[in-house]
């Protein structure tokens, strides 16, 4: 099982790596930017393209969810959660089309995760005051401290952790039972003894399909929507109400 | 021949280690099955709630997941991207 | 000869380029999508509470103006209404001064006539004395066959057709 495979170096700094990570995440935004764009045109006041009730109806979709999760206070938040949600589900689905899903690289998932943490840090910096903030690690005990702490540190790991394993996991069983099925299909067509039809894998028809429903439809979309869920439901929690 | 016994060992535990990581996949699957429970119970106390139900029990369902996830992880990285037989030089 | 990196690794220049491709997939996607279909839905709100609150305005001046007609017309319909009790008693009143002078001029008439119809009928036995005293002396003349005096005639005639006038 391998990482991402490197794809050219940027000759700046000494040897920039660009990985299949960054090149399919270049593809996937081309893809989302392509239909956002389709999207977003042409808007009337009376619509008379469904493509005009398609987008009205995602968009009032994602300010529901935001207003109901942050409240009012925080419905500038939206277009953000709105690009998060969807450079997600758009990375995990791409496994489907044969590209290897860009979630599926820890350091992804891992600056997602660092960005968020960072954006709660700031906006309790701005609550309280940064020795307000600083403070707030000893409540309600000051042994507590440690524990606080680590609960903090604890955060984005847990978040990118999780996106990644559910991702990279589906990525690993897939690939092990495309594997499986190979071999199966070797061992029983193995007695015809023309080389060509020998290698054919004819298992591979169908059985990982059934497979990819759990793993790249449902999975994808369960991360993406815990990811963006977490990231609102901490952001709320720095400002008291 | 002591290199490879030592990497022989190290191979070896990996793959114990990797074996008694996946018994961390016991918690999600209690703690699941409890969420699960009880969501079946609201949805009997009142059926008309069914969908909001249904979505706050699979948000805490893949939230309890990550313990489960955290010891894959660790498994699968002890079986194909040992750190460990690097580390013997 | 690919090369690749580790399968759980912290690639910092991935982190650095996915904190980028965000950074434009955001700004992209917010002046693409979400601006012009939120700048939409603001306008069609405005829209629809204009229409509301002109709806409303057009109602209410609706409403005065239902009460205002309502008073004129009952109004209006009192006025009719004393206007025809006057007109009909003065039409009463009318009937019965036409009907009196009406009658009146009937008596007067009658009286009239029956003055003339007297005045001719004397003065028709005054014609017929006249006559009937011409008649009785042109008998008497063949009669008597003699000249008689004019005036003795006369008065004796007027004294006769007296009598008889008197008798009549």
């Amino acid at each position: 099982m391998n990482g991402p495979r490197i794809i050219f170096k940027i000759p700046l700094f000494g040897g920039i790596p660009v990985t299949e990570t960054v090149v399919n995440c270049w593809i996937v935004m081309a893809v989302i930017i392509g239909v956002s764009i389709w999207l977003g045109s042409n808007l009337k006041i009376k619509p008379t393209t469904k493509r005009q009730l398609v987008a009205e109806k995602l968009v009032s979709m994602l300010y529901n969810l935001v207003e109901g999760v942050m409240g009012k206070k925080f419905i500038w938040f939206a277009p953000y959660i709105g690009a998060l949600f969807s450079m997600s589900i758009f990375g995990s689905l791409s496994s489907l089309f044969g590209l290897r899903p860009y979630t599926a690289d820890l350091s992804t998932t891992l600056s997602w995760a660092v960005l968020t943490s960072v954006m709660v840090w700031v906006f309790s910096i701005r609550e309280s005051g940064f020795f307000g903030w600083l403070k707030g690690f000893a409540e309600p005990v000051p042994f507590i401290l440690p524990i606080n702490i680590i609960g903090e540190i604890a955060n984005p790991i847990s978040m990118s952790f999780r996106h990644f394993g559910n991702i990279a996991a589906g990525m690993v069983i897939t690939n092990l039972v495309y594997g499986g099925l190979a071999n199966l299909s070797k061992f029983v067509l193995g007695f015809i003894p023309n080389t060509f039809l020998n290698s054919i894998p004819i298992f591979q028809l169908g059985i990982p399909a059934l497979l990819s429903i759990y793993f790249d439809l449902f999975g994808s979309f369960l991360q993406a929507y815990i990811i963006c869920m977490l990231t609102m439901v901490n952001i709320s929690n720095t400002s008291a109400d | 021949m002591d290199m490879l016994l030592a990497k022989a060992i190290v191979l070896g535990a990996s793959a114990v280690g990797a074996g008694l990581a996946m018994f961390a996949g016991i918690g999600p699957g209690i703690g699941q099955g409890f969420a699960a429970g009880k969501a079946c119970e609201a949805v009997g106390r009142q059926p008309e709630a069914k969908g909001d139900i249904t979505s706050t029990m699979l948000f805490g369902c893949a939230v309890a997941e990550s313990t489960g996830i955290y010891s894959l992880v660790i498994a699968i990285i002890l079986l194909f991207a040992n750190p460990l037989v690097g580390l013997l030089g | 000869m690919d090369e690749f990196l580790s399968f759980v690794t912290i690639d910092v220049w991935t982190m650095i380029m996915t904190w980028g491709n965000l950074l434009i997939l955001f700004l992209l996607m917010k002046k693409f999508l979400f601006g012009p279909v939120k700048k939409i839905m603001d306008e069609r709100q405005k829209e629809i509470e204009n229409n509301l609150t002109d709806a409303e305005n057009a109602k209410t001046d609706a409403e005065g103006l239902k009460a205002e007609y309502e008073e004129k017309l009952k109004s209006a319909k009192i006025e009719a209404d004393s206007i025809l009790t006057a007109a009909s008693r003065n039409a009463l009143l009318k009937e019965e001064a036409i009907l009196k002078e009406a009658n009146e001029k009937a008596a007067d008439i009658l009286d009239k006539a029956e003055k003339q119809i007297a005045m001719e009928k004397k003065a028709a036995l005054e014609g017929i004395k006249g006559e009937m005293s011409e008649i009785a002396t042109s008998i008497a003349a063949k009669i008597i066959e003699k000249d008689i005096n004019e005036k003795d005639h006369e008065e004796l005639i007027e004294k006769f057709i007296d009598e008889i006038g008197d008798a009549s």
